[in-house]
């Protein structure tokens, strides 16, 4: 009788998505690690952790606003605009520039949000297509005032990649973001955004419009304002990876985002999101960023020309998606084995 | 008696203006543009201008119809793949055509063979394993970008379109431009299918009620894969007319016509919920993209106007004619 509680049990975890995502995590830790010896020195790490971030960061959003029952196909050129909008106002010799367009591209961000959300929440438009519609929207901002990629930073705004780099930087926090890169740190910020928001009813509720909008709306829950902060929080997460991309490469780039939309989407479904809402973890999304990054890693090591990446990399988002839908389904039916 | 004939007259045109609504509304819009685009930039509305328009409209209204056969089944359905699709035809043929109409038979093939596979592969990930449609083609675009770079990577895109093809794609019969003639014969052929065969009725049974379609004996998933081998098979071909129009082939010839062809479908007004297909609207629609992009290249705005222009109309027709707000 014991037994078989406990087999039940180990059943059930097993087929949860989450375990397969752990599970498919460490497999391909443990691939890195063989194929990359230092992989665990400081440097390197900090190599990897500045390669991860940003997808780590999209991803999150992406999972927000997916589990409440929406998907954002804009999100790419959402963060080109942003990047330029941000190298558009800074002038580099004038650190005051750097906070004006921090203000003025973080304000852009929450209009981003708010376009999107109120036609997906407010006027129930599909995502989607709407999605669709907006990302040209974006793309033709980003492309106005950076036709060509370029422009101008701040030095202080270096530091959203390395304290190492600013000029002047006091001794103490180069040191520490030996340890803890900047990058990590804004990783650890979406972190604590999204665990204070889910200790609140809004955290409830995105995954209770997720899962049923029409039973929601009908038990007094404003579905289409929930979707609206899905899309504001989901642009917050595009615009910290905004200002990592900026400090990285010290320039805007009206087309350098949009590899990442599907991207992001694919490690939300890898992390265990599922796509019809209402189901899965953000942090589990991480797992599932951290998943895609690691099989970009594998590829760069297996030295596959840089002509093929494109194509492999298409490969194994498709096959990603296909995979953990089926594993979903079967999950499902072996779920449903159990309660009958 | 005269007075009922009076009010008969007035009802047909009411049932008339209803049918009819969404194709005024997209004429009115066309109309408008010209106008502004005579007061703005000037000599808009010459002859010369015109046939340029529809020239160029039609390549968009053929992506359109791509667009249209996988919407009209329903299920949220899209194809963001079109563009590659076309496009890989169009890099991959061009050497075996290599300016010889003798060798246009083995390139249609080709091009039948590629649009096959890869409709297949959009059909069975979507109505097999139902995954959303817009993952799968922006997934399977990114797959035959790939293959386009592994192709060309390193060498250079050889070849030369067959000379039947650029005089269809490119040539013009006194001042019409061939494409047309072949716009309107797929434009009445299509029209037929859909109105007066059973395909048609199947087409527009599952994509206006699915769960009755299937009760009533049709099966919902082999009509929904055969809608996306329809349109990837119709953008490979539409890849060799490219390739025709263009005189050589190059790698990202297809990609700037996606979205047009999506936004031709919205401003047709065709529902894109799906049960609905009106080619004669998306081909207005495409129209009015194109006219769109003439005024703002013709106001210098360039292509960042064009992609915000495109994006704007898109959601705004999309408020107006998909918007479905919680009525208490």
């Amino acid at each position: 009788m014991n037994a078989q509680a406990i087999r039940k049990d180990i059943r059930k975890w097993i087929f949860k998505p989450e375990t397969s995502s752990l599970l498919i995590f460490l497999l391909m830790l443990l691939i890195t690690v063989l194929l990359q010896k230092n992989f665990f020195e400081s440097q390197s790490l900090v190599r990897s952790i500045n390669a991860f971030a940003p997808l780590i960061l999209m991803t999150m959003g992406q999972a927000i606003v997916m589990i409440s029952g929406t998907i954002d196909l804009s999100a790419g050129p959402a963060l080109s605009l942003m990047t330029c909008v941000l190298t558009y106002i800074m002038k580099t010799n004038d650190p005051v520039t750097g906070v004006t367009a921090f203000i003025v591209t973080l304000l852009v961000a929450v209009l981003i949000g708010v376009i999107n959300g109120f036609g997906a929440g407010y006027l129930r438009i599909p995502p989607v297509i709407l999605t669709f519609a907006t990302s040209y929207i974006w793309l033709g901002a980003a492309l106005f005032i950076r036709p060509t990629p370029g422009g101008q930073t701040v030095d202080w705004f270096k530091a959203f990649y390395d304290f190492g780099s600013v000029k002047n930087a006091p001794a103490g926090l180069v040191a520490f973001g030996k340890v803890i890169p900047p990058a990590l740190l804004l990783v650890l910020i979406g972190c604590v955004l999204w665990y204070i928001l889910s200790k609140t009813r809004t955290g409830r509720y995105l995954y209770a419009v997720g899962s049923n909008g029409d039973s929601a709306y009908a038990s007094g829950i404003n579905t289409a304002k929930l979707q609206m902060k899905a899309f504001i929080l989901n642009a917050l997460y595009i615009f910290l990876a905004s200002l990592f991309f900026v400090g990285q490469n010290l320039s805007g780039d009206a087309r350098m985002g949009d590899p990442m939309t599907l991207k992001a989407i694919a490690a939300a479904v890898v992390g265990g999101i599922a796509m019809s809402g209402g189901r899965g973890s953000v942090y589990f999304a991480i797992i599932g960023a951290l998943i895609m990054s690691l099989v970009n890693k594998i590829i760069f090591f297996a030295n596959i020309p840089n002509a093929y990446q494109t194509l492999v990399s298409g490969l194994i988002v498709v096959a990603a998606i296909s995979s953990s839908m089926i594993y979903t389904k079967v999950s499902h039916s072996e779920k449903n084995k159990e309660n009958a | 008696m005269e007075k009922t004939l009076l009010s008969k007259r007035k009802e047909s045109l009411t049932v008339f203006y209803g049918n009819y609504k969404k194709i005024i509304a997209v004429c009115l819009l066309i109309l408008l543009l010209f106008v502004l685009g005579q007061v703005l930039v000037g000599n808009f509305m010459s002859a010369s201008q015109l046939l340029l328009t529809i020239k160029m409209s039609s390549f968009i209204a053929f992506f359109g119809l791509c667009q249209m056969a996988v919407i009209s089944v329903g299920g949220n359905g899209l194809d963001l793949s079109v563009g590659y699709t076309a496009t890989l035809t169009a890099v991959l043929t061009a050497s075996v055509m290599d300016g010889q109409n003798g060798n246009l038979p083995q390139a249609l093939l080709m091009a039948l063979g590629i649009g096959i596979l890869v409709g297949l592969a959009n059909g069975l990930l979507i109505a097999y394993v139902k995954l959303p449609p817009l993952v799968v083609t922006l997934a399977m675009s990114s797959i035959l970008q790939g293959i386009i770079n592994v192709y060309t990577a390193g060498k250079n895109i050889t070849g030369k379109p067959s000379p039947v093809l650029q005089l269809i794609a490119a040539k013009s019969t006194g001042i019409v431009p061939n494409v047309l003639f072949l716009l309107i014969l797929v434009a009445l052929i299509v029209t037929l299918i859909l109105n007066k065969t059973k395909f048609g009725l199947i087409v527009y049974g599952v994509g206006s009620n699915e769960r009755t379609a299937y009760l009533s004996g049709i099966n919902v998933r082999v009509v929904r894969c055969a809608a996306y081998i329809i349109c990837s098979t119709l953008a490979s071909l539409i890849g060799l007319l490219l390739i025709g129009n263009m005189g050589t082939a190059f790698k990202d010839m297809g990609s700037n016509y996606v979205m047009p062809s999506v936004a031709a479908v919205v401003v047709g007004g065709v529902s894109m919920k799906g049960g609905e297909g009106n080619y004669l609207a998306v081909i207005l629609g495409a129209v009015f993209l194109q006219t769109l992009t003439n005024l703002l290249v013709a106001l210098g705005w360039g292509d960042a106007g064009k992609w915000l222009g495109f994006g704007l109309v898109l959601y705004i027709l999309l408020m107006a004619y998909v918007s479905d707000r919680r009525r208490r």
